[in-house]
């Protein structure tokens, strides 16, 4: 093997000394920077694109594959349970707590002439 | 994917229908006093514990103090109007307008004072506990010098 190596990189060396004398003399076309430039931005677009798509075709197939287990479907309709009945009650109360301020206001102006609503 | 879709639905029926029940019953007693013929004193009635012999009371005296808190309202209207007027025509402290704001005074003084009167006597109606509670209640609400500025700060 390390023959074989040797040999290969004699032959070679005609065809480097050869490419150390070439010089390009042909002009590039014009505006070649920009198009490159171009290029790579739109590469790098599509992707991104990709990236993203593949990501929501992930988390949809997660999802059909995930979601018909028993244990995962009990635990996500028991956190959206636990969810809804925990804003439903602070909702509740938030909402008791107004009315029962304007009442006592109510009567505060049902009382009191210096507070009394005027039209 | 019909039984995820189904789950998902299910889920989400699940939690608007757990908010709508506790929302429902969380707000039945408040929405019940906003519906009563007189929900202020519907709401004393719970905010102080009050019996239904209790609330007789308290309406029956408040019903009397009406007349008499509408005449307190004319007067003290009717001063504010003279008082606006006064100060409209002068740019300076002129005996009328200082003997304006002493009526002022006077009215107010007297307002507080039949108001007062009037807190002591529902407060008598009230459970002991309860009457001083009231008390103490709308002694801040009306006339104390906390209320006002730092009331909603409290």
């Amino acid at each position: 093997m390390p023959m074989k190596a040797d040999n290969g990189m004699e032959n070679q060396e005609p065809v480097r000394s050869l490419l150390r004398e070439w010089k390009v003399t042909t002009p590039l076309p014009p505006r070649f920077a920009e198009g490159v430039w171009r290029r790579i931005e739109q590469a790098d677009t599509s992707a991104q694109t990709s990236a993203q798509l593949s990501l929501w075709d992930g988390f949809q197939h997660w999802l059909s594959t995930a979601l018909p287990r028993p244990a995962i479907a009990v635990a996500y309709v028991t956190v959206l349970l636990m969810t809804g009945m925990a804003t439903g009650y602070w909702q509740a109360h938030s909402e008791s707590s107004r009315l029962k301020g304007e009442l006592g206001t109510r009567y505060v102006q049902s009382v009191d002439p210096y507070q009394k609503p005027r039209l | 994917m019909k039984s995820t879709l189904v789950i998902l639905v299910a889920g989400l029926l699940v939690c608007v229908t757990a908010f709508c029940s506790f929302y429902y019953l969380g707000t039945a007693s408040q929405r019940q006093l906003v519906n009563e013929q007189t929900p202020e004193l519907a709401w004393v009635k719970q905010e102080f514990n009050l019996g239904d012999a209790e609330l007789a009371g308290v309406s029956k005296l408040h019903d009397a103090y009406q007349p008499h808190c509408k005449e307190m309202c004319r007067r003290i209207d009717e001063h504010g109007a003279k008082l606006k007027k006064l100060l409209a025509a002068t740019n300076t402290m002129t005996p009328e307008v200082e003997a304006a704001l002493a009526e002022a005074g006077r009215l107010r003084a007297e307002c507080q004072r039949d108001m007062l009167q009037h807190f002591f006597e529902i407060s008598r109606t009230m459970p002991p506990e309860q009457g001083r509670r009231y008390l103490s209640w709308i002694s801040e609400r009306t006339f104390l010098p906390i209320h006002g500025m730092n009331a909603e700060a409290r």
